[in-house]
């Protein structure tokens, strides 16, 4: 009696032991195995006594740990080991082949998908991530300078003292270099030759030192290569000197720059480029550079200079941020009687792309959530197709398959799919690339660089690989799950099978994210909205533009000057078509302007505080007729005529100094202080923006050109498309003096539409992004209705055969695919408040909440999926219960 | 085709001890698990493998063709047709008789070396 009721717990305890093992080696060995035990139990129990049997007890607790263990990790193991991949890789290839619409489709998708994250995390890269092309790029700093209480002038640029200041022995600033603002140049290859305009930049002679940039022909200048009094010289970036026909013996010949000789001593090479960021004057391509003609020490309190600094090797941003502020308070001491001025670091690449910045970090965001959003269709698409192929599983699996086999053959479809889509992707992102660049602002910094190469390619092309097999486990693992009977059992009740819960619950988190990305893009492409829509302050349309500079090496004196531009702007206003023409030294929107700090004695704006009296604005210097020419508005008295009096220097404000200074209107008459110079005021005016289209920059005076302007934007209003008045503004010019080139031929809206196309950019991308994961969630939406009418064909037969509307049965279905929309919402919806805050920088009148935009985005993709869901679910409309139900 | 089987029998090589008992009592005829551990205790090896151990043995060795399951069949003491049966298949038997002859080269070589008594003729 005791005997077998030992034995009867004995084998309560091996069967209990069993279930350590993975459920197919049990099936297959655990009768086996509990007998073998219940052997060894005999023998235990003829021997008598308890206590072996306790011992054999433990035993085989013990083994069944280990040995289970074992066998649950063995499949990685046999992973590893088995070498058939060659055989599993024909028959993936075989099955895609097979079903050519799906292998496209999907193919297709992902090389869309990729591509665009391609492109994106090109951008990003190149950008962000890769260091500048420079000797030890980390140790490069900008210095500026902020004005604090003296003036609004939070990124000001240096004076020529304050390079000195940073060039004596420190402990930290090893070098320092100064730039001065872009200088265009009319250029000629010798005396006489056709003249062309290029833009140069006047250096300290150690900046490629300081980069630790070596030429490809020739030198660089040399330490004491600086000041007039000496040799011209000129290094010419690689682009110019293809541009003269990438002649090597350039080296050492004599070229013109506004008629004066300079030597070319030096190529740089093709990769260098050197893109100075916004401050001072908006950023464009060098072709020469030239070393400063004056001399730093010259005091001159006003800026000028853009600050580059080289830290010793190995000094911390903390440091060098501190060793600046020691100089700039040498420099507040010495130069502002301690009034509050300071120097600051700014790193050189985090200087650069302090713009382009928060704009790439949400494309890059984007980007993943889409990548993301790719994986979780294909994981769809995937499950809809094992779950067709659920009988051949299923057979195979009870032939005899091994279940590693069906796993690892499911999981390389995906890995497969992945690779190609990887691979198409990269490749049309090397298309994509080359349009973003085309598209890209000539300032985006590092645009040069935006291009698809092998590290990038293969990063693709592995997204793409581990994207398809992360996709293809959930499929593998329900694959492996699949057993005849379940199948049987499954096809008995004629329901879902668990693969219908799992593609639910993806098609509900595509849906969440394509509301965050939705969302998102309908906020950036509002706000884009919104500036197209801003009123810059001028009418852009049918207005051309060039620059014209007239060198105090051809015109010596300032009324050959005059004379020159009163010459060139009445044969301009001569061009059949045109208008009217006047110029101006800054045009809007080029952010190019000079500040000067103006004061208006007597003005009952007036605090009586010095300091807070003066107000640092924008003077640009003007012609007759600018105002209407541009179609600026006049808000009060009058504007520039031809018709100069001598005696009065006539100035205009803006209405931002008008309402400081005049509160009560009457500005006209007053008398403006510009240093050492009175104006008049004659007029008040809408500012013609000039940094940004949607908001009002710094105040603006205008002021005549006369008083001094020598290069001069010209600008046409004309009836004819903008750019064919080139050739006659060319000869034009040519007639009254063949020496000046006539540069920077461009449409107003040329100039618009630059200083938009970050914005555009931007906008155009993410609302690719979200019109893909659109497309991508209703996609699998479709695809999880449709099956689903399939699936329950014979439950909505059997409705409609007791009775049911077709309109009811249409709802039933329906609602299921609303039920997974409404779920996405919700689910989605805190996911836009985290994607808002960091879209938040990139938006411009627009709340990152605006109840309206983010309710059209919900509605849209509530619109949108539910007609997807509605033309599967009109299948079920077609159902004939009495054929359908008398087939099964 | 020589060439192959022979590549394919020192794919195999070494056996793990399990693996070599189990061929072993193959050899002499159809067996099951425990059978095969019972043999293996009369051998008098020190380390008689656990049942766990015998069977993902067995489990394996199926799948690599070395052995192969019998049909079912009562055992001779007792009418149950639980146990699993297996007998050697021609590769395991070649694989077996070449790690025999693997070992035996290996022990003649260790008492070459010294590492063993001389044998006693």
């Amino acid at each position: 009696m005791m005997r077998s009721r030992m034995f009867y717990l004995s084998e309560r305890w091996f069967r209990l032991l069993q279930h350590l093992y993975p459920p197919d080696f049990r099936d297959e060995m655990g009768n086996a195995m509990v007998e073998a035990y219940l052997d060894r139990v005999r023998d235990a129990l003829k021997d008598g006594g308890t206590m072996p049997l306790v011992a054999l007890w433990v035993r085989a607790l013990i083994d069944s740990l280990r040995n289970g263990a074992a066998e649950r990790v063995r499949p990685a193991a046999a992973w590893r080991r088995a070498g058939a991949w060659g055989r599993d890789v024909e028959i993936v290839r075989r099955r895609l082949a097979r079903s050519p619409i799906f292998a496209a489709t999907t193919i297709g998708t992902l090389t869309i998908g990729l591509g665009m994250f391609a492109v994106v995390y090109t951008a990003v890269q190149k950008v962000l991530i890769d260091p500048m092309p420079y000797k030890d790029p980390g140790d490069l700093y900008y210095v500026w300078r902020d004005y604090g209480p003296i003036a609004d002038l939070q990124r000001g640029s240096l004076a020529g003292t304050d390079i000195l200041e940073m060039q004596k022995p420190n402990a930290v600033i090893e070098d320092a270099a100064g730039l001065q603002p872009f200088l265009g140049g009319i250029f000629a290859l010798r005396e006489g030759a056709e003249p062309m305009e290029i833009a140069v930049t006047r250096t300290s002679p150690n900046l490629f030192d300081l980069l630790g940039v070596a030429p490809a022909l020739g030198r660089s200048f040399a330490p004491d290569e600086i000041g007039r009094a000496r040799e011209q010289v000129m290094v010419l970036t690689h682009h110019l000197w293809t541009r003269l026909g990438a002649d090597a013996g350039i080296v050492g010949a004599n070229v013109r720059l506004q008629g004066r000789q300079f030597t070319v001593i030096g190529v740089l090479p093709p990769d260098f480029t050197f893109v100075r960021n916004e401050a001072a004057a908006s950023p464009q391509r060098v072709d020469a550079y030239i070393p400063l003609t004056v001399n730093l020490a010259e005091p001159d309190r006003r800026g000028g200079y853009a600050g580059l600094i080289r830290a010793r090797r190995g000094a911390s941003p903390g440091a060098v941020a501190a060793a600046v502020d020691l100089v700039g308070r040498a420099i507040d001491a010495r130069d502002f009687n301690s009034r509050g001025l300071k120097l600051y670091s700014v790193g050189l690449k985090a200087d650069v792309i302090s713009r382009i910045r928060p704009a790439l970090v949400v494309l890059g965001a984007a980007g993943l959530v889409l990548v993301f959003m790719l994986m979780l269709n294909l994981a769809s698409v995937l499950i809809a197709r094992s779950a067709q192929r659920e009988h051949e599983v299923a057979v195979s699996r009870a032939l005899g398959a091994n279940t590693i086999a069906i796993i690892r053959s499911t999981l390389l479809e995906g890995g497969l799919l992945g690779l190609a889509g990887g691979a198409l992707g990269a490749l049309a992102a090397i298309w994509g690339a080359r349009a973003l660049v085309a598209l890209a602002p000539l300032d985006l910094p590092r645009r040069e660089a935006i291009a698809i190469d092998l590290s990038i390619a293969a990063t693709v092309i592995a997204v793409g690989v581990l994207l398809g097999a992360l996709a293809a486990a959930p499929p593998a693992v329900w694959a492996a799950r699949t057993s005849l009977s379940s199948l049987l059992a499954g096809s008995a009740v004629r329901g879902g099978g668990g693969e219908g819960r799992l593609r639910r619950g993806l098609i509900v988190a595509q849906m969440a994210l394509s509301l965050v990305l939705l969302s998102s893009g309908a906020l950036v492409m509002r706000s884009f909205e919104r500036l197209l829509r801003a009123d810059p302050g001028f009418q852009p349309d049918g207005v051309f533009t060039v620059r014209v500079r007239c060198p105090p090496e051809f015109f010596p004196q300032m009324s050959d000057v005059i004379a020159f531009q009163d010459r060139v702007q009445r044969a301009l206003a001569a061009i059949p078509g045109v208008i009217g023409a006047s110029a101006a030294s800054a045009l809007p929107l080029t952010a190019n302007a000079l500040q000067t700090t103006i004061t208006i004695p007597g003005a009952p704006g007036n605090t009586g505080d010095a300091e807070q009296d003066k107000v640092l604005a924008d003077m640009i210097a003007v012609r007759a007729n600018y105002v209407e020419v541009m179609d600026m508005r006049l808000i009060a008295g009058r504007t520039f005529t031809e018709f100069r009096q001598n005696d009065v220097t006539e100035a205009m404000i803006d209405t931002a100094i008008a309402r400081r200074f005049f509160p009560d209107g009457n500005a006209i008459g007053a008398t403006i202080r510009l240093g050492a110079q009175s104006l008049t005021i004659i007029g008040v005016f809408n500012q013609a923006r000039l940094y940004d289209v949607h908001a009002d920059g710094r105040p603006q005076i205008l002021v005549r050109a006369e008083l001094g302007s020598r290069p001069l934007f010209y600008v046409m209003r004309t009836t004819r498309e903008p750019h064919s008045l080139l050739p006659e503004v060319q000869s034009a010019v040519h007639r009254i003096d063949p020496r000046v080139a006539v540069g920077d031929p461009r449409a107003m809206d040329d100039i618009v539409q630059a200083s938009l196309s970050p914005q555009a950019i931007g906008g155009a991308l993410i609302s690719a992004f979200a019109v893909g994961a659109l497309l991508l969630a209703a996609m699998g939406l479709f695809g999880v209705v449709s099956g689903s009418v399939t699936r329950r064909r014979h439950e909505l037969a059997i409705r409609l055969a007791l009775g049911a509307g077709h309109g009811r049965v249409l709802r039933l279905v329906l609602k299921e695919g609303a039920l997974l929309v409404m779920a996405g919402l919700l689910i989605g919806a805190p996911g836009i408040y985290i994607a808002n805050r960091m879209i938040r920088g990139l938006l411009v009148g627009v709340s990152p909440s605006d109840p309206l935009t983010l309710l059209a985005a919900a509605l849209g993709l509530l619109l949108v999926t539910m007609v997807t869901c509605y033309v599967p679910a009109r299948r079920a409309l077609r159902i004939e219960p009495a054929q359908l139900l008398r087939h099964e | 085709m020589g060439v192959d089987r022979d590549r394919e029998i020192d794919k195999r090589m070494p056996l793990r001890r399990v693996e070599f008992h189990i061929l072993l009592s193959l050899a002499s005829g159809e067996r099951h698990g425990y059978g095969i551990i019972q043999d293996i205790e009369a051998r008098g090896e020190t380390s008689v493998p656990d049942v766990g151990t015998m069977y993902r043995a067995l489990a394996r060795m199926v799948e690599t063709g070395l052995i192969e399951a019998a049909a079912r069949r009562p055992a001779s003491d007792r009418g149950d047709e639980r146990r699993n049966y297996y007998r050697i298949t021609s590769a395991g038997m070649r694989v077996a008789r070449a790690e025999a002859r693997r070992l035996e080269l290996l022990t003649r070589a260790a008492r070459l070396g010294g590492l063993l008594p001389k044998e006693v003729k």
